[in-house]
C-alpha cells in the first residue's frame, strides 16, 4: 500500500488552515459518498429480491407456456410453418428508458405492442380456442422476460456503481484522510518547533543582554573605584549660587 | 345403381382387408393407459414395441424426442396410404385422391405463403405434409403473381376446381392466406360430398354423415374462433361449406351471431350438437369444445367399421390413425414436459 507519507508543503500557519479545510472537505466528501453507497446498495437489494421472485415465475410460466403449445398442437395440428411464414414486423416491441438512482443512470426497458395481431385468423377452422391460450401465455412470457432484463442490466449496472463507490469511499477513508492528517500533524509540529526555536533564542538573548549589562556595569564600577574620590561632577541643578549670575 | 355389393370384392376386397388389419392394431385404452404410466421417453418406446409400431424407433441413436417420434409416425402411416393407394383401382383410387386433397391444399397454402415472401422452395418441402406430395409443388414459387400462378399451374392440379370459387372474386395476394385456404377447403368438402353422394349405396350412407358433420363442425368452429377477430360476417359466411346438416337458414344465424349463446341456440336444433354443446360454455370442463368435436368424429369414424363393402373404411381409418398419433404426441409431450395433471385428456378411439 502506499507509503506513509505526506503531502509536502512548506509547514506555516496559512498551509495549517489551508490543510485543515481539505480535511473537512474530505470529511464530508467521505459521508455524502458513505450516504450514497447505502443509497445504491438498498436499491440494489431491492432489486435482487425482485429478480429471484421473477426468475421462479419465468420458470413457471414458461413452462405453462410450452405445455400450451403442446395443446394447441394437439388441437389445431402443426401450425409452426403457417405462423413461420407470416413472420413480418414485431408486434411487440422494447423501448429503453432511464432511470436515476443516487446520481446513477439505470437502463429500464418496457414492452409495447406495435401493430395489429397478423395471427389473428390462424387456427380459424381448428384450434382457435388453444391458439388464443397459446399467444396469451407467449405474450405474458415474453413480458416477464423483458421485466427480467431490465432487472439484470441495472442490476449489473448497480453492482459496478456501488464497487466504485466503496472504492472511493475507502479510498478517501484510508489514504486521503490520513494523509492530511499526517501533513496537518507534521505542520503543527513543525510550528511548535519553530515557536520553541523562536522562544529559545529570545531567552538566549535575553540571557546575553542581561550578561553584557553585568559585565558593563562591573567595567563602570571598577573605572569608578580606580578614580577614587572622583569630584562628582558639577550638578548644575544642584547648585545654589553660580558665579556666572550677574545680577540675581 | 349396379350391384355394388357383389362386385366389390373383385377390386377391393384385398384392401379392405389389408385396412381391416390396420384397424385391428390401433391401440386400445389398455394400450392408452399403460402408455401414460411411463416415466419417460424410453418407457414409451419400450411400450410402443410391443404394439403394432414395433420398432420403427429402433434406430434412434440421439436423444429422443416427441418431434421424432411425431415424424416416425407419421412416416408410418404415409407408406400404409401409399401401399393402398397404389393397389387401388377406380372408383376407390378417386376416393383415396379426394382423402389427400384436404393435406394437398395446407400445403399449397404454404407454398404460396412462402413465395410471396420469396422463401426457396428447397426450405419448404421438406415441410410440406407427405400426403398431400403432387407433381407441381416446386414450380409454384416460379410463378410471379396469382393469375399466372393460376393458369400456369394449378390447373394441372386436382386442386383447379376447388380455386374456381374463391378466384372469381378477388386478387389471391390480396386474401389472407387463412381465408384462402378455408375456402379451398369448404369447396373441397362440397366436392367430396357430392362425389359420394352420385356414389351411392353404403358408401354414400357412412361416408356422407362423417362429412357432413365436418361441414358442421368447420362451421361452429369458425364462427367461434371470429369471435375475436377482425373478420366480417360476410366473409364468415362465404366460409361456411353448405353440405352439412344445418340448412342455410341456420348458417345465415350462425353467420349473425356474435356470442357463444347464439351459437348454442343454433346447435340446439339439432340434438347430436346440442349435446356436444352442452357444459361447453364455461372453461372449466375437462374437454374444450375442439375436444368433444374429435370425440363425436372418432365415434362416426368407430361406426364405418361396422358396415362392409364401402368406402368409408379407408376415410376413417385414416382419421383414427390421424387421432391416434395426435393421442400418442400428446402423451408423449405431457411426459416430457413433466405435466402429468392433463395425460388423459387424449380422445381414446375403441
Amino acid at each position: 500500500m502506499s507509503g506513509k507519507d505526506r503531502i509536502d508543503i512548506f509547514p506555516s500557519r496559512m498551509a495549517q488552515t489551508i490543510m485543515k479545510a481539505r480535511l473537512k472537505g474530505a470529511q464530508t466528501g467521505r459521508n455524502l459518498l458513505k450516504k450514497k453507497a447505502d443509497a445504491l446498495s438498498m436499491r440494489f437489494r431491492q432489486i435482487l429480491r425482485k429478480i429471484i421472485e421473477t426468475k421462479t415465475l419465468m420458470g413457471e410460466v414458461m413452462r405453462e407456456a410450452a405445455f400450451s403449445l403442446a395443446e394447441a398442437k394437439f388441437a389445431a395440428g402443426d401450425f409452426s410453418t403457417t405462423v413461420i411464414q407470416n413472420v413480418n414486423k414485431a408486434q411487440v416491441k422494447v423501448r429503453a428508458k432511464k432511470d436515476n438512482v443516487a446520481g446513477v443512470t439505470l437502463p429500464v426497458f418496457e414492452h409495447y405492442q406495435e401493430g395489429g395481431d397478423s395471427y389473428e385468423l390462424t387456427g380459424l377452422a381448428r384450434g382457435g380456442e388453444q391458439l388464443a391460450k397459446l399467444k396469451r401465455n407467449y405474450a405474458k412470457a415474453v413480458e416477464l422476460l423483458v421485466e427480467l432484463a431490465s432487472l439484470q442490466t441495472s442490476f449489473v449496472t448497480l453492482d459496478e456503481a456501488i464497487k466504485i463507490t466503496n472504492r472511493r469511499v475507502n479510498a478517501i477513508e484510508h489514504v486521503i484522510i490520513p494523509r492530511i492528517e499526517r501533513t496537518l500533524s507534521y505542520i503543527i509540529t513543525e510550528l511548535d518547533e519553530r515557536e520553541r526555536e523562536e522562544f529559545y533564542r529570545l531567552k538566549k538573548i535575553q540571557e546575553k543582554k542581561k550578561q553584557l549589562k553585568e559585565k558593563s556595569e562591573k567595567e563602570i564600577a571598577r573605572r569608578l573605584a580606580e578614580l577614587g574620590p572622583m569630584a562628582e561632577p558639577v550638578n548644575l541643578l544642584m547648585e545654589e549660587t553660580d558665579e556666572d549670575l550677574l545680577f540675581e | 345403381m349396379k350391384n355394388k355389393i357383389c362386385c366389390f370384392n373383385v377390386d377391393n376386397g384385398y384392401l379392405e382387408g389389408l385396412v381391416r388389419g390396420f384397424k385391428a392394431v390401433i391401440l386400445k385404452r389398455v394400450d392408452y393407459i399403460n402408455l401414460a404410466q411411463c416415466e419417460t421417453l424410453e418407457d414409451l418406446k419400450l411400450h410402443l414395441q410391443s404394439t403394432d409400431y414395433g420398432n420403427f424407433l429402433a434406430n434412434e441413436n440421439e436423444d429422443l424426442t416427441v418431434s421424432r417420434i411425431d415424424d416416425k409416425m407419421k412416416e408410418k402411416l404415409f407408406t400404409e396410404f401409399r401401399c393402398l393407394r397404389s393397389h387401388s383401382v377406380q372408383p376407390l383410387s378417386t376416393f383415396l385422391d379426394y382423402i389427400t386433397y384436404s393435406y394437398m391444399i395446407d400445403n399449397v397454402i404454404l407454398l404460396i405463403t412462402g413465395a410471396v415472401h420469396q422463401q426457396p422452395v428447397s426450405e419448404l418441402l421438406p415441410r410440406c405434409h407427405p400426403l398431400g406430395n403432387f407433381e407441381q409443388m416446386g414450380a409454384v414459387s416460379i410463378a410471379q403473381n396469382s393469375t399466372e400462378l393460376y393458369n400456369a399451374i394449378m390447373v394441372d392440379t386436382p386442386l383447379a376446381q376447388f380455386f374456381q370459387d374463391s378466384l372469381s372474386e378477388m386478387n389471391l395476394d390480396e386474401m389472407n392466406a387463412e381465408i384462402l385456404r378455408n375456402k379451398l377447403y369448404k369447396s373441397y368438402l362440397e366436392s367430396f360430398h357430392k362425389f359420394c353422394k352420385e356414389n351411392g349405396g353404403t358408401t354414400k350412407e357412412i361416408v356422407c354423415p362423417i362429412l357432413e358433420f365436418e361441414a358442421d363442425r368447420r362451421a361452429f368452429i369458425i364462427t367461434v374462433n371470429s369471435f375475436e377477430t377482425d373478420l366480417s360476417q360476410d366473409e364468415r359466411s362465404q366460409l361456411y361449406p353448405t353440405c352439412g346438416k344445418l340448412n342455410p337458414e341456420e348458417l345465415r344465424m350462425l353467420a349473425s351471431a356474435e356470442d357463444h349463446e347464439h351459437v348454442k341456440a343454433v346447435a340446439d336444433h339439432h340434438s347430436d350438437y346440442k349435446l356436444i354443446f352442452e357444459g361447453s360454455g364455461d372453461s372449466s370442463s375437462d374437454r374444450t369444445l375442439e375436444g368433444r368435436f374429435f370425440e363425436y368424429e372418432v365415434k362416426l369414424n368407430t361406426l364405418a367399421f361396422l358396415n362392409q363393402f364401402h368406402f368409408g373404411l379407408f376415410y376413417a381409418y385414416i382419421k383414427l390413425k390421424e387421432q391416434e398419433i395426435r393421442n400418442i404426441v400428446w402423451i408423449a409431450e405431457c411426459i416430457a414436459q413433466r405435466q402429468r395433471s392433463k395425460i388423459d385428456n387424449y380422445i381414446p378411439i375403441f
